[in-house]
């Protein structure tokens, strides 16, 4: 079942906060229609990429994600939400968390439950290393948003914890202003990056 | 604040008095309250349960040794 709430995007072009939807519960038809404008646009994107000679190393770390498998994998499971953002009837961003069974790995909060955000991505057409001007702005920052505001009600005080993709990296780290704990060598390296209560207040505060 | 939680249904739960130290004692360790650890219980139950039901085993692997024992799981 899935429940929608009013939130802001600003669209870029005019500069506007514009409405959009927060999908708490992203069913199968979300997602499909999601994938079906996301894929042909990002392939295109990366056809031209290649054609004007961009390195691979600036191309979309996340572009083999496949959201219809994530879904289908984890839609029967209560410790997973799928959350999804639309505005003029398309999906802006998906993120997918983990409710259950993840710790804090901060000294101050070890061992305390946090939710995990396992996947969030913006559209393609809203990601500054795909297109020269994307669409909306504040897709992942209203995503990460929604995971403190579960994290809250979960009693898990705001604690968010992800693993990072390097072109993330830093905006996980100078810009949500959440604790980067280093590479992890039990997931391909990828940095670990968590939000403490304090961090998480802060985060809100400032959006 | 934004709501992101759906609405939910109250049960009333018997336990032993061993059973509810246990949960008294999660509750304090986790810092959340007892419904809570009970809700992280049923989540991560149903997913093992879901998992060992196509065929999967639940493993402990422990950290330094990498010495792994399986889980039974009723």
């Amino acid at each position: 079942m899935s429940e929608r709430t009013q939130v802001y995007l600003k669209e870029r072009e005019t500069g506007q906060l514009v409405e959009a939807t927060l999908i708490d519960g992203v069913t199968r038809d979300d997602v499909e229609k999601a994938e079906s404008a996301w894929r042909p646009f990002l392939e295109q994107q990366l056809k031209r990429m290649q054609a004007e000679g961009v390195p691979k190393s600036r191309w979309p770390q996340h572009r083999h994600w496949d959201w219809r498998e994530k879904q289908e994998s984890t839609e029967l499971y209560l410790a997973y939400r799928m959350f999804g953002i639309e505005s003029s009837s398309q999906m802006q961003g998906l993120m997918l968390v983990l409710t259950a069974g993840k710790h804090a790995r901060i000294e101050s909060q070890r061992g305390r439950p946090l939710v995990y955000i396992h996947f969030l991505a913006a559209a393609p057409w809203n990601l500054a290393s795909v297109v020269d001007e994307p669409r909306y702005t504040l897709v992942g920052s209203v995503l990460l948003a929604t995971a403190i505001h579960l994290s809250l009600e979960e009693e898990f005080q705001g604690r968010v914890g992800l693993h990072s993709l390097p072109q993330a990296d830093s905006w996980y780290r100078d810009a949500c202003g959440m604790t980067d704990l280093g590479p992890d060598a039990s997931v391909q390296n990828l940095r670990y990056f968590e939000m403490t209560p304090k961090q998480a207040s802060e985060y809100l505060k400032e959006r | 604040m934004l709501q992101v939680t759906p609405s939910r249904k109250t049960m009333t739960l018997n336990l032993t008095e061993a059973e509810m130290k246990a949960l008294e004692e999660l509750s304090a360790t986790k810092d959340i309250s007892k419904t809570a650890v009970l809700r992280q219980a049923l989540r991560l139950y149903q997913m093992v349960e879901a998992r060992i039901a196509r065929g999967e085993k639940l493993f402990f692997e422990h950290d330094a040794t990498k010495q792994k024992a399986e889980l039974m799981v009723l």
